[in-house]
This record gives structure tokens, sequence and C-alpha cells, in this order.
């Protein structure tokens, strides 16, 4: 089953930063949450681990990241990764694009989508709660980006660990707590949705 | 229907309560999963995520290492004995464990036996399997494509994936009809794949005496004697012989179908059990019933009706693609691949028909189940009962209308279809008449003009089904080449009791009660008096079971059949005790008395015990009689539902108001059985018409694998069913009954989808697949701009 989901932010940082940052696999693997790069191929190609919890289903794919697309000039990259859960519970397709703009008087326009496919267990089981957990994801991807973003523009160091595992928990909580104030709000974009996943 | 008997023999037509329902009101019923056998283990599978997918490698390591998990069996260990594959009823062949390919999600990779249900489970998720998934076909349309690569490639020559092509009736006189035909009517119907969802999921405990060579398997099947069969057939190589195998079917918590095929862990329980040398216990869980037992329908029919200006109708034609899954695993009889959908020309008198069908392998679990179905007849009474319809839509005129001038006559039987059945009776204007009366369909038909005025939406459905069932008879029916007949045996005791034993198994249906009833109907002794057993292989004459509505017509027959014979000697036994030639003699339920001479009687009680005690010499002593009974024809039940529908404009929301269920199975066994028969059915008529579907991506996961997401409606969502009968005995059958377990499953669907589509039809809505939804009516309702706005 398949999900998409995109998200426009911005910060504060000159669009070139931003692009340097964007465009190193290395940088912005470590912004997905729960993943890390493992090995790196070659400079298109990386390997590398994702870990979710999912209610009942715990996976870890192993796959690959590769670049598809990167193109400075209007600043676009593209991104695919695919992975298989080391226990053979299923796989994972995703396919990223980012885009900058360049704000008036500084700053950067991001914006990211994510296509999601996954096959096995967490569509058998999480089929009505993928669209949410993967906003979540994203929410914790922008925090993440943003926050090494700032550290990248201080210290030069952008692959400082920070806790960067899905946290299962927490996870569903938040996704709970948004479909429940959905409900309340009557806000369509955090209630269940159909038409935001295709399947 | 009058009583033949008195309350106290409660025979034929008594409203007797059910003798099982003693048991299970009271939680004392025994399953499967009751059984505990000293030393007993438990097996749980391994599933593959993926539909479609090679299996690079399998790691057990991490599994055997855990304290209490003894083995892993996968389908390299079963291929040393040649075990990894096994025939299906259709005989295709299928997987028990695979070796080196996956073919659908959640298909069975390997079996965890271990000392706990617990520790299973945990020798499952330890279990490591390397996959490399593939592309997977999920439509069958994209299956039959020139260029689609073969999904059964173990299948040596196969080059495509069609499983078989099917036609019966005739094409060019069908074709020239339509030719000519004033009116003709087209529509693409599909009947969604489905499952039967029994409360009780499937599993069994072999238990394998390894001193004495004997397998004891108790499990839940509906055709235990064919089930002995085919493992004698399937594991004679490895030494199980049929005498030395033992299958028990114990309280089975719902069938419908889904417990006639032999499933892999079936398979794997009995090869751990022979292995091993200790009881193996397998049961399902929901899920994995959901996701990988056998399925229902998945047909996509394109149906064509001609009829001239009048509305007479003439011809039908019917192009249907079926989804086997990966492989034919349907239970049908041999000749018929496509089990009885030959019956669509319904109820109606059409000079010509043609119907032909592809079927097709796809990545979805096998199946192809009849679900409380006798074989497609679900499918071919949608197709039709949908198609009338459409034709009155289309010239305007009343539906009911229609169908009474189309009906067979009541004088036109026996009545030869177009596709070949004899419809052995009916008389199908009594039954819509009175479906029409108790409802009040003219008034109904009035307010739903009014209500059309003021913008309100309201619906009458109609079907008017014609069954085929009691598969059957042997010269057509057989599966696997075991002729469709049934069984009974009776033995009745010295002081006047009996026990009577059947081929069948019941699985809810009130066996237990209808049978008693039948003998206490032909011998006089008391159906609380007569013991009725079913299900142990050991025990039971042979038989091919519980499905299709099958057992009054067949095992019921031979227990009429059984009876008599015994009659026939109690007549001897009484003229020789009553010192009188047996023509002096006449009988009534319950005893022999000499004509004119009413006081001098002898009652069964009495003859039964001279048969024991002072038999006439030279006649064979004791009490008992079995027979085979092969029906000379099939019969046909059929049946007048009328629905009556309120549409909420602003939500789509779908209201039943009123359901009439008119029936007619022929004589009646038990008028209470008969009603909880169709309350059951009917609600599992309502779930596919509105709420029930199984539904794949294309990547081939299963979308609502889980009870969360699959609907089954429950009381909440039932109506309030209101059944009513006509009689119209089956001339060929000894009690002159039908069957009916299945009547309300094949008729309800298409009088709710009728009557849904009808409150839309001014809105220029011509068709709706089921489930129709509330969704699917809300969306209708927008493209049409007919919605209110909240």
């Amino acid at each position: 089953m398949k999900t998409t989901i995109e998200k426009t932010f911005e910060v504060e940082h000159p669009i070139d930063q931003v692009w340097a940052f964007l465009s190193n696999p290395e940088k912005i693997a470590t912004c997905v949450p729960g993943a890390t790069l493992t090995e790196k191929v070659d400079d298109q190609t990386y390997k590398g681990l994702v870990s979710m919890k999912f209610g009942p289903v715990a996976v870890k794919y192993n796959g690959e990241i590769s670049i598809k697309e990167l193109n400075q000039e209007d600043y676009n990259m593209v991104l695919s990764g695919r992975g298989l859960d080391s226990k053979g519970k299923g796989s994972a397709d995703m396919v990223m694009n980012g885009k900058l703009k360049a704000k008036e008087g500084g700053g950067t326009e991001v914006f990211n989508s994510m296509e999601v496919s996954v096959t096995g267990m967490l569509a058998q089981f999480g089929s009505r709660l993928i669209t949410d957990v993967s906003e979540q994801m994203i929410k914790q991807f922008v925090s993440n980006f943003k926050d090494k973003l700032n550290i990248s523009g201080q210290t030069e160091d952008p692959s400082e660990k920070k806790d960067n595992s899905i946290d299962g928990v927490s996870l569903m909580g938040a996704v709970v707590k948004s479909k429940i104030d959905g409900l309340f709000k009557g806000n369509k974009e955090a209630g269940n949705d159909k038409d935001a996943s295709e399947s | 229907m009058g009583c033949k008997t008195s309350r106290e023999i409660g025979g034929m037509g008594h409203p007797i309560k059910r003798k099982e329902d003693a048991r299970f009101i009271q939680g004392k019923g025994k399953y499967v999963d009751d059984i505990k056998l000293p030393g007993m283990l438990y097996l749980d599978i391994v599933r593959s995520p993926y539909a479609y997918a090679k299996i690079k490698n399998i790691n057990i390591d991490k599994a055997m290492a855990i304290p209490g998990v003894l083995a892993v069996i996968t389908g390299k260990d079963l291929e040393k004995y040649n075990l990894h594959w096994m025939p299906t009823l259709m005989s295709d062949t299928q997987m028990v464990l695979p070796t080196d390919t996956v073919m659908y999600q959640s298909q069975e990779v390997a079996a965890v036996i271990a000392t706990s249900r617990y520790v299973a489970a945990d020798g499952v998720e330890a279990v490591e399997v390397d996959y490399e998934p593939m592309k997977p076909i999920m439509r069958p349309k994209k299956a039959l494509e020139p260029d689609a690569p073969v999904l059964r490639s173990d299948k040596e020559g196969k080059k495509d994936n069609l499983i078989w092509h099917w036609e019966t009736g005739d094409r060019d006189g069908t074709e020239k009809v339509f030719q000519n035909a004033d009116v003709v009517v087209k529509e693409q119907i599909y009947i969604p794949r489905i499952h039967v969802v029994s409360i009780e999921t499937c599993g069994c405990v072999a238990d394998f005496d390894k001193v004495e060579g004997k397998l004891t398997l108790y499990m839940t099947t509906q055709a235990p004697h064919a089930i002995r069969t085919v493992l004698a057939l399937v594991a004679g190589h490895v030494g199980l012989s049929e005498e030395k195998i033992r299958v028990i079917s114990p309280d089975i918590g719902g069938g419908f179908g889904g417990k006639v095929p032999v499933y892999p862990g079936y398979v794997c329980a009995v090869a751990a059990s022979v292995l091993i040398g200790q009881p193996v216990k397998w049961i399902e869980d929901r899920t994995e019933n959901l996701q990988a037992d056998s399925f229902a329908r998945d047909y996509d029919m394109t149906c064509e009706l001609a009829a001239n200006k009048n509305g007479k109708i003439q011809a039908l034609r019917i192009k249907t693609l079926a989804d086997h899954g990966y492989t034919d695993a349907a239970a049908n009889p041999s000749k018929f691949p496509a089990g009885m959908f030959s019956i669509c020309t319904g109820s109606y008198d059409f000079d010509t028909a043609f119907t032909e069908m592809d079927a097709a392998y796809t990545n979805k679990p096998p199946g192809g189940v009849a679900y409380r179905c006798s074989f497609r007849v679900t499918e071919a009474a949608h197709a039709i009962e949908r198609m009338v319809d459409r034709l009155a839509l289309e010239i305007g005129k009343d539906p009911a209308q229609l169908r009474m001038e189309n009906f067979i006559k009541k004088d036109q039987f026996p009545y030869q279809s177009a596709l070949g059945w004899e419809y052995d009776s009916g008389d199908y204007h009594r039954a819509l008449e009175k479906a029409m009366d108790i409802i009040g369909y003219d008034d109904l038909r009035k307010e739903q003009a009014e209500k059309r005025k003021n913008g309100e939406l309201m619906g009458i459905g109609i079907c008017s089904f014609t069954e085929i069932v009691g598969a059957g008879p042997s010269k057509d029916f057989d599966i696997l080449g075991i002729k469709m007949f049934d069984s009974c045996e009776i033995r009745v005791h010295p002081t006047g009791k009996a026990i009577a034993r059947f081929g069948t198994k019941s699985q809810g249906q009130g066996h237990e009660t209808t049978y008693a009833q039948i003998i206490a109907e032909e011998l006089g002794i008391p159906a609380q008096h007569i013991q009725v057993e079913e299900g142990d292989t050991d025990t039971a004459p042979y038989g091919l079971g519980t499905y299709a509505s099958r057992s009054t017509p067949t095992a019921g027959a031979a227990a009429a059949k059984a009876a008599r014979k015994l009659r026939k000697k109690a007549r001897k036994i009484a003229a020789h005790l009553l010192e009188v030639s047996e023509e002096d003699l006449e009988w009534e339920p319950g005893k022999f008395s000499v004509k004119g001479a009413p006081e001098k009687a002898k009652t069964i009680q009495e003859i039964v015990f001279a048969s024991y005690t002072n038999h006439p010499q030279g006649m064979e002593a004791g009490f008992e009689a079995t027979h085979y009974y092969d029906p000379p024809n099939l019969t046909f039940p059929f049946g007048s539902y009328i629905c009556v529908v309120d549409i909420d404009r602003s939500t789509g929301e779908i209201k039943i108001r009123r359901f009439i269920a008119v029936d007619d199975c022929g004589n009646i066994i038990n008028p209470m059985i008969v009603e909880g028969q169709i309350h059951g059915g009917l609600t599992q008529g309502l779930a596919p018409a509105m709420y029930e579907e199984l539904i794949y991506d294309d990547e081939g996961n299963i979308l609502n694998g889980s009870l969360m997401d699959y609907l089954v409606p429950t009381a909440v969502e039932s109506p309030k069913w209101e059944t009513a009968k006509t009689i119209t005995p089956s001339p060929h059958h000894p009690i002159g009954a039908k069957g009916v377990g299945e009547s309300p499953t094949v008729g309800a669907p298409p009088a709710i989808a009728n009557a849904i589509i009808d409150a839309l039809s001014h809105l220029g809505v011509q068709h709706m697949d089921i489930p129709i939804t509330p969704y699917k009516v809300w969306k209708v309702l927008n493209e049409k701009g007919a919605a209110l706005e909240v």
C-alpha cells in the first residue's frame, strides 16, 4: 500500500547552506527517524538501516538508498530507498523529493515529499494508521532537519548523533493524540482522511 | 403441513427444540480446541509477508535455540518425503510448505512445533526467512494478458495463467436471439472476494500412535470421510493406510464451506505428529483464518439479457472472469469447475442461454469455496436477479410485474432449463404473490412515488431466486472420483431406543434433532430417543459430508430409506407376533394393528424387543439397517424476497426498513430450525450486500486482513427479518424435502442491492456493485447532484 506525504516548511538559513545539507545523504539520512547509514557503496549509493515499531509489529528495514537526481540549478533532489525487513516481515520502498526555494529577505522554503510503499505485516496490520504514522515521521524529520541544520551551521558536525531512533510508543502516542485532537476539532487533516492514501 | 405424528413422537413438522442446544448454550460443546491430550505439542506457522517472492534461505537456528521449541518444519523437510505438494479437491496442486517460492501473502512458509502455544509463537517470531520479492499479479484480467508472467511455472509446459475455460449452452443460438432482440441490456457485475468468517477458526489435533501405527485426527472438517480418503491417497506412501486413519470431527462452530478444503496447517500437524510421535495441536488465529483460508466468490461477470419490447425475456449470456488465487482449491464436484453456476437462468423461462468462464491464477490465496451456497449459486442468482431488474428499468416495467410475466409456470414442472437442469418442482408466482401481500407492495410503490416528489429516497428490491442443491446424482457428481451419495445407519436397541449414524457432519445445522425427526416420522420411535452421531470415521458410514445444502437431500433421504427398511422388517415381526399375514396389518406412526381390529396391535417398541428376544425363525435377529442414498436428481428450493430501504441523502446511510423472505424448501422437518437457518442466512446475505469485501492492493497486501477492518455484520446491523413460507414438495425426495440452509444467503444480496439501486434509479443509477456501502451511495449522490449538505 502506498502513501504520499508532502510538507513545506521554512528555515532561516540561506539556500546554499540548506542545499549543502539536503544534498548530502550522510547528513540527510540522520534526519529520517529511526535511520542510520551503515556503508557508502559509491557517491550515489549507500546502505542503511531503518528501525520502526508499530503497535505489535517491529520492523528493521535493511536496504539501499540511492540518489536519483541532484540538481543544484533548481535545488531539486530525489532519493530512493528500498529496504527488506531483516526477519522477513515485509519491505518498504520510499521516494523522497526535496526542493528548495530562496525566500525574499533571506531564509529558505523547503518542500519535501515522501512516497512510501510498504508490503507485508506493516501493510496488513497498519494500513489504517500508516498515513498518520507517516505524518508523524515527517514532522520528526522536519524537526530533526531544523535542529541539525542549526548545528551544522554552528559546529560543522552534522552527523553528531542525538537520539535518532523512532520511539514506537511516543510515535503511536502522537498519532493517537493527533487523531483525538482531530476528532474534537473536526479537523479533516488529522482525522482519517482516506483519500490521502491511495491503495 | 399437518403433522402425521404426535408431539410425543415428534416426527416431521414439529418445532421441537434442538437437542444439541443443551450443551451449546451452556458452553459445554466440545470443539477441537477443547481437546487436550497427554504430551500434546503445539504448532504455529511462519507466514509470508509477500504475495510473490523467492525464498532464498530459511534460518531456523534462533528458533531452535528457544527452550521448548522441538522442531521447525520447512518445505525442504517435507520434500524428502514428497509431501511438500498436495492435490486440491479440483485436481490442481497446492503447496503444503514452499521449497522456493511463495505465491500469496500469508502463505504458510514453515511450521514451528513447541511445548506450548506461546513458545511456538516465539519460535515463529525467531525464524528468519530471506525473501526476494517479485512483482505479484493481483488482477485476473492482468493475469490473462498475453505477456503476463506465468505464475505456475512449477507446472511443466504451462504457458499462461488460465486454469480452465468452461462453457455451457447454445453459443450460436443465443447470439442469434441477441441479434434480433428488441431490447438488450448489459451490465458488468462484480461479486467481490469475501470470507466465511466462521466463529470457530480451523484447527486440528493430530495424534499418531507409533506402536499401533494409527493416526487419530481431530479436525474441523465438514467432510471427515473424504478427508480420511484424501489422507490415505496423499500419505499412503509414507505408511498411512486408510484403516489406520481415524478422522474425528467434533462440534464445529460454523463451516459455511470454509471447512471443506484441506489446509497446509492440517498436513503440517499430521507430519509433525508422525515425525515426533506425540499429539500436535494446530489452531489458527482469527487473522490467519481471514487471510489464508479459502475465500469465496470473486467473479467478474459480463451479463447480457435479451427481451422483446413487451418484456418477454428471450436469452441470457454471461461471460465470467474467475479469480482463483494461485491454485484452484475450490470444492466443486469434479465435472463442474464453475459449480452450479449454470443455474443462472434462475426462475425464468428462457428459450436459450449461454455462459462461459475463464478461471485465472493470481497471487491471492486459493479457494473459491461455496460459502453457504451450493457451488456458485450465489453468483448466478445475483447475476440474473440484477439483470431482470436492469431490464425492468430499461423498459419501464414494474420489476414484480416483469418477473410474474417471465416466471416458469407451475404446470411446466418438471422443467428442463436452457442450460440443462431438470427443475423438480416450483410455484414461483405463489411465492412472489405472498411476499408482495405481506409487505404491501402496491402501497409501497405509491409511497415511493410520493417520497420521490419530496426528494426522499426510498427503494424496493425483489429477488425471486431458484436454488440447486443436494449434490448429487452419482452419474454426474463426484469429488476426486468419490460419488456424492450419503448414508445413514440406524441401530435400534432392544428397549426401542436408537442410535443413528451419518456420513454428514453438522456445523450448527441441527442434525441431531432433524435426523431424529425423520426417523421418528418413519418408525414412530420418539425423536428424543434417537441419538444421532456424525463425524467419526471409525463408526459412521461413509458419506461426503455437509455443505451445499446437501444433508437433508442426501443423508436425510438415506435416513428415511433406512427407516423404511426397518419398518418392513417390523411389519414381518408384527405379523409373526399377531399371527396374521403382513397384508392384514395397518401402520400408524408407532404401531402396526390388524385391519378392522385396531385393539390387536403391536407397538414399535414391542416389535423391536421381539427382534432381540423372539424373532421369527429364519429371520435375522436384531433391528438395524443402513442405506446409501444416491439421489435421482438435485432439489430446487426457491423463494421470493422483498427488501425496502430508506436512504439518507446527506450521509448515504442505508436503512433496511423491512425485509420479507418467503421461502419454499419443500416439506419441512422442523419449522423452528428452518426459521433459524433463514435468519442466519439472511444476515450472511446482508454481509456481502453492504459490508464485506476482502481488498488487496497491487503489491499483494490484504488491506483488511483483520476483523478491525473486515466488517462482519452483527445483530446490531441486522434488520428485523420477516419470514413466511410456501410448501412445494420435491417429487423425487423420499420425504419431499429440498434443503434450506443456503437459500437466504443466495437470495438476500440481490434483494438488498436491487432495493438500493431502485432508490437511486430515478437519478440515472442503473447498477452498483456490492458491497453497497454508505460511502458508495454518498459518492453517487454527489455525482448526481442529489446529496444534501449536512
